[in-house]
């Protein structure tokens, strides 16, 4: 047992503990650290977004080399602050919509390329799918699952006749992939406490290596 | 039915308590259970292998924050371990804003391991707000995104960085990624737009949804969770490219072990709702 002398390790340790204490119940402890956590993750980001963002991109610019174009962001963005004063609030609808704007125009086509067109290309059975019986395989099951999936959520048609079997089809494998995910997600959660047990027992109490 | 009424009634804490200690356990005593790799684990392995030493460099995106820590740090020191050991050099950025402390004291841990040099086997260029315009004006000038790496200095004046213009100079992305933006937008923005091969690292949450892009040859390799980094951890080291402490593989005997007591908690749980279930 080597315990660290670190007092950092010992408050990281203590605030790891105090989080773990709700496990029990709520109390003072947890509270605080939570509280610490909030406020500490809050003023990191501001620091960080003016020393990466506001200052490189327009403090400097603006201020030190004199670009005077930058006026026009540095407007839009206090606009949002207009947000506070009630006769003058409809000017945060400028900003929003530069931003909502130029956002959308760009995503729309990328999101649907990727997520949308190569997806379908995807489902989409070839010839050299088939080189191996297991690709070939998993390629058809795909298909029959996506198929039968978007059948299940077409509300348009009753659920009687050829629908009926294939909405069936569609919600167990609609299951499966909720499994699937929930299963992933039980993974996840135990990975993180996995990281806090190793913090504590190598970092902080040196039992492991 | 008293039996079921039990299982029922488990209190949460001695869930909590057993799962604590198969949590704890195996870290102090551990069993050994092996690590098999995945093929998605391999074909990422495959890619950063192929790249050829003192080439086009490997981009790598911190796109997580310490909450995600356990299962993507260890994939990140892995990452670095590999291409350090095959001569590959390193850009590493944060699209997330905490993810700029994790990237620098990676690179701090990793780098003079093999002996490193900053601003020549890699470069640290910190973190940019606004994802959307950092991936799309990258691909067309990764000066005119970060004029200046993390620590201030001119990318001109970096020697690796002499060479490099935009994504066509560029092998591949890593994206560890721990929500949005994350691989995701990788592959919207610079890998649908200008071609960059995307690889990723992911929360085991988020696994199941990154897998049809696997399929889709849109990623060309995939870690999930701590599993996909102890199993990266495990190829480096078969491949003699690092003998480094391996903290993922050190958890996966916790893992199974836990995932094995909510299983059998699972169960219970089902025996005793079929047990009592006449009574309602």
């Amino acid at each position: 047992m080597n315990v660290s002398h670190d007092p950092l390790v010992w408050f990281a340790a203590l605030l790891t503990l105090s989080i773990f204490s709700f496990l029990y119940k709520d109390n003072p402890f947890y509270r605080f650290a939570e509280h610490l956590f909030v406020g500490t993750s809050m003023g990191y980001w501001i620091a960080l977004t003016w020393h990466n963002a506001v200052k490189p991109n327009l403090w400097i610019p603006l201020v030190k080399e004199h670009n005077l174009l930058y006026i026009i962001p540095l407007i839009l963005g206090l606009f949002y602050f207009l947000r506070f004063v009630p006769r003058l609030n409809w000017l945060v609808r400028l900003p929003i919509a530069f931003s909502l704007g130029w956002a959308s125009g760009v995503a729309i086509p990328a999101v649907f390329q990727a997520s949308i067109i190569k997806q379908i290309q995807g489902t989409m059975l070839t010839p050299t799918m088939f080189n191996r019986w297991d690709t070939g395989l998993w390629s058809v099951v795909i298909l029959i699952g996506v198929i039968c999936t978007i059948l299940f959520f077409f509300f348009s048609v009753e659920r009687r006749g050829v629908m009926k079997p294939i909405a069936q089809i569609g919600i167990t494998f609609l299951m499966i992939g909720f499994g699937a995910s929930f299963g992933y997600t039980v993974m996840a959660r135990i990975s993180l406490l996995i990281g806090r047990m190793q913090f504590l027992l190598r970092d902080w109490l040196g039992i492991v290596q | 039915m008293r039996i079921g009424e039990a299982l029922l009634k488990i209190d949460r804490r001695v869930i909590y308590l057993i799962l604590g200690i198969a949590v704890i356990a195996p870290l102090i005593k551990p069993i050994g259970i092996p690590v098999n790799v995945m093929p998605e684990t391999q074909k990422l392995f495959n890619a950063i292998d192929q790249i050829p030493p003192n080439d086009k460099p490997l981009l790598i995106s911190v796109d997580f924050d310490p909450a995600a820590m356990p299962e993507l740090y260890p994939m990140l020191l892995a990452i670095l371990r590999h291409a350090f050991a095959k001569n590959i050099r390193v850009i590493v950025l944060a699209i997330w804003a905490p993810g700029t402390g994790l990237g620098e004291m990676a690179l701090q841990t990793v780098a003079p391991e093999y002996n490193k040099t900053y601003g020549k086997d890699y470069v640290f260029l910190g973190y940019k707000p606004g994802m959307t315009a950092v991936m799309l004006g990258m691909g067309e000038s990764i000066r005119g995104v970060f004029p200046t790496d993390y620590y201030g200095t001119p990318l001109d004046s970096l020697e690796m960085m002499q060479s490099i213009r935009n994504y066509r100079d560029i092998a591949m992305c890593v994206s560890l990624s721990a929500g949005t933006p994350g691989y995701l937008e990788w592959i919207s923005y610079a890998g649908a737009r200008y071609g960059l091969k995307i690889g990723t690292g992911v929360t085991a949450v988020s696994a199941a949804d990154a897998y049809p892009y696997v399929q889709t040859g849109q990623l060309c390799g995939l870690l999930a969770g701590l599993k996909g980094a102890s199993e990266y951890e495990t190829l480096i080291e078969r491949h003699g490219y690092s003998k480094a402490f391996k903290p993922a593989c050190q958890g996966m005997d916790s893992q199974s072990l836990a995932h094995l007591v909510i299983m059998i908690f699972i169960v219970l749980g089902n025996i005793g709702y079929f047990l009592t279930r006449r009574q309602r």
